[in-house]
């Protein structure tokens, strides 16, 4: 593997900055900066970084250590970037295990597999998807179907969209690295079902292709025939539409395939099959009054013969179509579907149930719908956190799993609509692989395919292993109206048990009421823009801001003010004060509608939290800094209690500072109001000094305020370059990121040294990200590298992180990530960096000197490796005991005697084991071992 | 997994400072004032209850409460008896020979002591006919008494405070005093039993500037010693025993006897504080000066909390607390004047009672009446079926009822149901109708606020015609001048201008409507223009400062 920076340590996102001391002589109460010049290497070499690095998968990154050649760079430096967990629920129908004790979920890196009865995962199987990754695709590689085989329920297949299939047994988690090929390039279907041949039954793949730009063939494969490696299937069936799904059912005797807006319904010919090469199928074709955007068969078989097959289609207008009986129907001409229409928009699934006498469906509305089919009644189930995607019925028809656009998969019973599990994974800006079934028809309104702003992300000072994000409704709600981001709600995600813990509403939602407008533009919530814990973790300032959408203000033009300024001037802007409960509930405290203001309601650019006290402070467009403290509520000198009788707090503002503006020119005529364009606040570690970066006007400032006088103590200049990004404080120094990352020694009054981000497009700027860890004094950055073909930051969009140590301006790791990564966090409690990336995945980038990192993904643990040999049932047995505990990889070694009773261990003592730390900042092994052991060696009290 | 719906949440605006707080309201809820002006306009010196402590409770807890419906006025030579339920003179006790002081009723209600002029003390029987008869009679001291109090813990137990400097304490049937203490070097005025010390602790405060505690174990002179730089007028231990209040001339101290330190000078009266009465359970202290004002404190911080004047100088007072939960009853206060002022807190059923005569008052003549009438019948047939429930449930233990009525589902209101349906229009009418019974412009405010924020505000203006803009024009009108309500206003204003304007020649009421607009706002404006000035010119002055 290449190294991936250049001898000059240059990255691909960044490039030494070459510095001329300015002269400054004219502002005499401006310092002066010595700075270190720096000889500019030739930036020929810098523009190959991107694509350097852009040969990098999930599975083998490899931190570059030394900079071989490098002089600076500390040889015991050891950074690592762990393998990634987590990733993104793809819109695949989730798989129950036969005996309806796991479900299979379908990640876009990998295959996870989950416990029905504890929720929790068991096993994860990254899909190693990148391998052949072409850089020049700009729809990468990714998985379009996963079946479970029919033949051998230990077994699933995974296709991908380029052609490989992998078989993987997903008890053990083999299989994973030996993928069969086929000679296809644009994968959109396959499905699997078992044919009986005379003398055995085996799996049969159909896959449906698209050749050209608008043609599909479907292909039938065996096991055999992709062993043997021919690549070519047997050609069942080709048409001249577009595909988009297939279904192979009956046993081998039925085929649904659905183009744009017609089905092609293919029937066994022969009545019996005697080998694979004589499978032949009847084709009939008829149209749709719509574009199918999902699809189910119901086949009814007698004495292995097909009697009959139902086939319900759901359209991307909200219509279903139920075809019973269809070949009858096909035969006899008579086919006449019945048409249901409650759904809004796309269904996004529809389901027959295993009697056929119901339909369960779901789409963006969130509800999910169950139809009484001859009684043309529905009932439904309200209210869901985001879209419905896809919906399962189990085996024996007693559970649904309804996997949800907010990246969770939970499993309802049938009886009494209550989930019995529920799957939360990290929520992100995703940038999805395939098109959202929403797209299918033209919408006034067009989703964004962008990332443009980072997940808004902080962790939890008291529990260190969670994670606070703001999120919206599911990714469609969150990106739905193009322009802005709706995310009204915090995801707390506990990154020791990688699971989302709880969801809190910090604005406005519309979970509960409609979502679209009569003219069917998506309704947007407000976006939480920060979030900020106070050091002891009891308070969090969060900011959230929303404007009417541009179209709703057209009425409100006088004069020569334009829509987009009429819309401004509605804008809300809030600034909220919640206190955490111990529970980790949030209760509003305080809620300051304007807290920054001119006339109009100004932006609020950054808030802070004080180090060593609960106290806030925010920067906002008006060119003030407030300080936020809080005071019990007084009334007539009393307290004021609340219900429970504890004293009610509240949060003011104790101090306002207005930010110097440098004169500049006399002559410049004098602007009614300066223009503040960005601004960051950081204070001291001691809490004595507040530092705010702002740019006024053209100009960058940095000013240190004394937070106890409000005196402004210092003003820096010439040390900032364009909008400032962020500011942090660490020891005597400030490292600032605007078009720069510079680190200024605040004692030496000396930049110390300075490096340009290479990439300056807009969408650019807006995402790179700093990460302070104040633990192991090293900072990381984070920049995006935009696909060489495109400018924004859309799919194929790549993101470096760079992590320097204070003292060395060498960098102490640079590494490319395969996708843009959305959010960046110091691990509290540790010496690395968290980051979450664009597929919901994250990383943990990890300083190995400091402590042995353990972080052992899921497929490392080994279940039984004699699963195979014995009876399924017992290996079952055994797994439930070693409930998902990721890091006991010595669990098989434990004995469980058959005879004895299972040790009762509830749920959450084996989550609260793992609770103290994130996963990769681990206490000793062997200390959890023998908590957890300990756990299941004691005997109930009440057994025998 | 289903998220729960939640009926819309009222905006909430900035509070800013409150013009009523919750502890003004609950002391201006003392109201019905009854007057009674006592015989020949003597001034009112004393008032007090019988104090309903554990011990006498444990007695005979029915008999306390049945008896425990009196409390004492003391009025120049004569002691009155009144009624805390009806507020009603009951007996007048006249047998003394001089002015009275202190006429205090025993815990258990039965017999009544009082001090004089002239030195005597006597203890009456409270029951009985129409004239009192004297129990006891000591005439030890030879000097006014002016304080006589029963033990709030021995029944047989009182103490005695004379201007002769000495404190004295009584066992009922002996005739000698059990204990007397000297030390004052004045008139001692006034005197308390200090909680918790088992009738041992006295507290008194003399003319002689000082507020001393006494302890009936310990022999000699007072134990403790404040000294204060006026005469003491009053004393009051607080229930703990470890705080006393003394009211020295226009200033009230709070003393701590643990740190042995003066905790606190108020200084809220212009004029000497005359009495000081505890209320709510001891969690409030009311004082009463000679400047007319009755001020009632918060025991934390010893902030005034309410206050109110009367028309005479004030020289005594009580908040008479009643029931089982010693809920403060009346406010009674004795002046100078004579006049005896109850003021009276309604509680459970009775304020319930006055509020529906109130409500039926005020509807007297409209149609509201009828739905008063309609509705307390609704009640009565509920409480007859409640009735025959109870009869069907007279052989079976228990009775499940059919429906879980705790968690029935609030039944949501028209608007509501409205703005849920998406009849955005019809909500919109239902909230702005400034005529009907349940209007509140908050809920106007909260549902445009709503509708603005699912971009349904056009919506629910479009396609009415000139009967249904007429309420929304004159809604806008009214709020367009506050503040809070200007932004949806403006939106609102802007709406109609730009889908109704053409249909204004053609309409005069509407017409009307649209200038009555405009007047507002140019008033407004006019005012705005006003406030730009002055702001312009302080920034001048501001400028030329730095």
């Amino acid at each position: 593997m290449r190294s991936k920076s250049d001898t000059n340590g240059d990255t691909a996102s960044l490039k030494k900055r070459k510095r001329e001391p300015k002269d400054d002589s004219a502002q005499s109460q401006q310092k002066k900066h010595r700075r270190k010049t720096k000889q500019e290497k030739a930036d020929a070499l810098n523009g190959q970084g991107a694509d350097q690095t852009s040969h990098t998968n999930d599975t083998n990154l490899q931190p570059i250590n030394g900079h071989s050649g490098l002089s600076g760079v500390s040889s015991q430096s050891q950074w690592k970037v762990q393998p990634p967990m987590g990733g993104r629920m793809l819109n695949i129908d989730p798989i129950f295990s036969p005996d309806e004790k796991f479900l299979i979920i379908t990640y876009n890196t990998s295959i996870q597999v989950f416990s029905i009865e504890s929720s929790l995962p068991i096993r994860r199987i990254p899909i190693p998807l990148t391998e052949t990754d072409d850089e020049n695709a700009t729809t990468p590689a990714h998985i379009v179907s996963t079946s479970l085989s029919k033949t051998e329920g230990g077994y699933i297949w995974v296709a991908c969209s380029d052609g490989r299939i992998w078989n993987i047994n997903w008890r053990l988690g083999t299989g994973s690295d030996t993928p069969f090929t086929i000679t296809s390039s644009n994968l959109v279907d396959m499905s699997v079902d078992a044919i009986d041949l005379p003398n055995s039954k085996i799996d049969v793949l159909l896959i449906l292709q698209k050749t050209a730009s608008s043609s599909s063939q479907i292909f039938a494969y065996t096991r055999e025939s992709l062993l043997e490696g021919k690549g070519e299937g047997l050609l069942l069936h080709s048409f001249d539409e577009s595909p988009q799904m297939l279904r192979f059912a009956a046993s081998g005797r039925l085929v649904v395939a659905a183009a744009k807006t017609a089905l092609h319904i293919g029937h066994l010919k022969a009545s019996k099959i005697t080998s694979i090469d004589t499978l032949k199928f009847d084709f009939h074709s008829f149209d749709l009054p719509d574009i199918i955007s999902s699809l189910d068969v119901r086949p009814v078989l007698k004495d292995k013969k097909l009697i009959r097959a139902d086939v319900v289609v759901g359209c991307a207008r909200g219509a279903i179509y139920l075809y019973n009986d269809v070949l009858s129907g096909i035969a006899e001409r008579t086919l006449q579907p019945r048409k249901l229409h409650w759904h809004r928009r796309v269904v996004h699934s529809v389901k027959l149930s295993r009697d056929g006498n119901y339909l369960i469906s779901g789409g963006a509305e969130t509800v999910l719908v169950l139809w009484q089919i001859d009684a043309g009644r529905t009932e439904t189930l309200p209210h869901l956190s985001a879209t419905i995607e896809n919906i399962t019925i189990s085996p024996r028809g007693s559970s649904y799993a309804v996997h949800l656009d907010d990246n969770s998969t939970m499993v309802l019973s049938t009886a009494e609509m209550k989930p019995t599990m529920y799957v939360s994974g990290i929520q992100s800006l995703v940038l999805e692989e395939t098109p959202s079934k929403e797209s299918l028809v033209r919408r006034v309104w067009r989703s964004a395919d962008e990332i443009s702003a980072p997940v808004v992300a902080t962790s939890n000072p008291r529990n260190p292993s969670q994670m606070f994000l703001c999120v919206g409704n599911g990714q469609q709600a969150t990106q739905g109206a193009g322009t802005t981001v709706s995310a009204p709600l915090v995801q707390v995600f506990d990154l020791a048990s990688f699971q989302g813990v709880a969801k809190h509403a910090i604005a406005r939602t519309n979970a509960t009421k409609a979502n679209i407008t009569r003219d069917g533009v998506p309704i947007m919530e407000p976006t939480a823009t920060s979030l900020s814990f106070s050091q002891d973790g009891k308070w969090l300032a969060s900011i959230d801001e929303w404007q009417p959408p541009e179209r709703d203000t057209a009425a409100f033009l006088t004069g020569s003010k334009t829509i987009a300024e009429a819309a401004r001037q509605r804008k809300e802007i809030y600034l909220k004060f919640w206190e955490v409960h111990e529970d980790n509930s949030l209760e509003l405290v305080t809620r300051v509608n304007e807290a920054h203001h001119t006339d109009l309601p100004q932006a609020i650019f950054d808030v802070a939290s004080d180090p060593v006290s609960s106290r806030f402070a925010t920067i906002g467009n008006d060119g003030v800094v407030r300080f936020w403290s809080t005071q019990y509520r007084m009334r007539d000198g009393l307290a004021v209690k609340g219900h429970d009788g504890e004293p009610l707090r509240s949060w003011y503002c104790s101090r306002a500072v207005t930010l110097p503006v440098r004169e500049k020119q006399e002559d410049i005529v004098e602007e009614t109001r300066k223009v503040f364009h960005s601004g960051a606040v950081a204070y001291s570690e001691d809490g004595s000094i507040l530092f705010a970066a702002y740019r006024v006007s053209t100009e960058g400032l940095v000013v240190a305020i004394d937070t106890q006088t409000g005196t402004i103590r210092d003003v820096v200049s010439g040390i900032i370059r364009g909008e400032v990004r962020s500011i942090q404080s660490m020891g005597s120094c400030l490292i600032l990121l605007s078009e720069d990352i510079a680190v200024y020694d605040t004692v030496s009054d000396e930049l110390l040294y300075s490096y340009k981000l290479k990439d300056t497009s807009c969408a650019a700027k807006r995402l790179a990200q700093l990460a302070v860890n104040h633990q192991s004094r090293t900072f990381a950055l984070v920049a995006p590298v935009p696909h060489p073909r495109q400018d924004k930051l859309k799919k194929g969009a790549r993101s470096e992180l760079t992590v320097f140590s204070l003292e060395d301006q060498e960098p102490q790791l640079v590494q490319s990530f395969p996708h843009l990564i959305t959010s960046v966090l110091a691990a509290p409690g540790s010496s690395g960096f968290v980051v979450v990336d664009s597929a919901a995945q994250i990383w943990a980038v990890t300083d190995a000197v400091e402590q042995p990192v353990i972080l052992k993904s899921m497929d490392d643990l080994n279940m039984d490796d004699t699963a195979e040999t014995q009876p399924v049932q017992d290996a079952l047995v055994l797994q439930d005991e070693e409930i998902s505990d990721e890091e006991m990889e010595d669990a098989d070694q434990m004995e469980v005697d058959d005879d004895d009773h299972a040790a009762v261990v509830a749920q959450q003592h084996v989550v609260q084991t793992f609770n103290v730390a994130p996963t990769f900042a681990f206490a000793p092994l062997d200390g959890s071992f023998s908590v957890m052991a300990a756990m299941w060696s004691a005997k109930p009290a009440y057994s025998e | 997994m289903a998220a729960e719906v939640q009926p819309l949440p009222l905006v909430k605006l900035p509070s800013g400072p409150s013009p009523v707080t919750p502890e003004q309201r609950y002391w201006r809820s003392f109201k019905n004032q009854k007057s009674h002006t006592s015989t020949a306009t003597w001034p009112i010196s004393h008032i007090s209850f019988p104090a309903q402590t554990g011990a006498v409770l444990s007695n005979s807890m029915v008999a306390a409460t049945k008896l425990n419906d009196l409390f004492a006025v003391t009025s120049g030579p004569r002691v009155d008896i009144f009624s805390i339920r009806k507020r009603e003179l009951l007996k007048t006790i006249g047998r003394f020979d001089s002015e009275a002081h202190s006429g205090e009723i025993r815990a258990d209600g039965r017999v009544l002591v009082a001090g004089e002029d002239s030195g005597k003390m006597q203890v009456f029987d409270v029951g009985g006919g129409t004239r009192a008869v004297i129990l006891k009679t000591w005439h030890i001291h030879k000097q006014p008494v002016w304080v006589t109090k029963w033990s709030p813990t021995e029944l047989t137990t009182l103490m005695s405070c004379s201007d002769d400097k000495t404190v004295r304490l009584w066992d009922l049937p002996s005739n000698n005093p059990s204990h007397t203490f000297t030390g004052h070097s004045d008139y001692v005025r006034s005197g308390a039993f200090i909680p918790g010390g088992n009738s041992n602790m006295l507290v008194t405060g003399s003319y002689d500037e000082t507020v001393r505690v006494w302890d009936a174990r310990t022999p000699g002179g007072s134990v403790f010693t404040f000294k204060h730089k006026d005469p003491i007028e009053e004393v009051l231990p607080l229930p703990g025993g470890t705080t006393l209040l003394a009211a020295s001339g226009n200033t009230i101290s709070v003393l701590d006897l643990v740190a042995a330190k003066p905790l606190r000078l108020i200084t809220n009266h212009q004029k000497t504080v005359t009495s000081l009465s505890l209320a709510s359970n001891g969690k409030r202290v009311v004082s009463g000066s000679l400047d007319g004002h009755v001020k009632v404190f918060e025991t934390s911080n010893w902030n005034v909390v309410f206050g109110s004047k009367y028309p005479s100088p004030i020289l005594s007072l009580s908040v008479i607390a009643a029931g089982a939960a010693q809920e403060d009853r009346h406010l009674a206060v004795g002046m100078q004047s004579g006049v005896l002022a109850i003021r009276t807190k309604l509680s459970g059923a009775a304020a319930e009672k006055a509020r529906e005569r109130a409500a039926i008052e005020a509807a007297i003549g409209t149609s509201a009446l009828d739905k008063i009438d309609a509705r307390n019948a609704k009640r009565k047939r509920a409480a007859v079926s409640n009735k025959n429930m109870d009869m069907l449930g007279e052989n079976v233990d228990v009775i499940i009822p059919t429906s879980d009525t705790g968690s029935r589902k609030k039944k949501l209101k028209p608007w509501q149901r409205n703005y849920k349906d998406g009849f955005y229009a019809a909500c919109l009418d239902e909230v702005i109708d400034m005529s009907g019974p349940e209007y509140q412009p908050l809920v106007a405010l909260t549902v445009l606020v709503a509708l603005r924020h699912r971009s349904a505000l056009r919506e629910a203006l479009e396609g009415r015609d000139e009967v249904s803009i007429i309420p929304l024009l004159k809604w806008v009108s009214k709020y367009i001048v506050d503040p809070r309500y200007l932004s949806i206003c403006v939106d609102v204003s802007f709406h109609l201008y730009d889908l109704y304007s053409e249909h204004v020649a053609g309409n005069s009421e509407l017409a009307e409507l649209f200038q009555a607009l405009l007047g507002k706002v140019s008033r407004a404006a006019s005012k705005a223009q006003a406030a730009i000035e002055v702001a312009g010119m302080l920034e001048t002055l501001t400028l030329g400062n730095n």
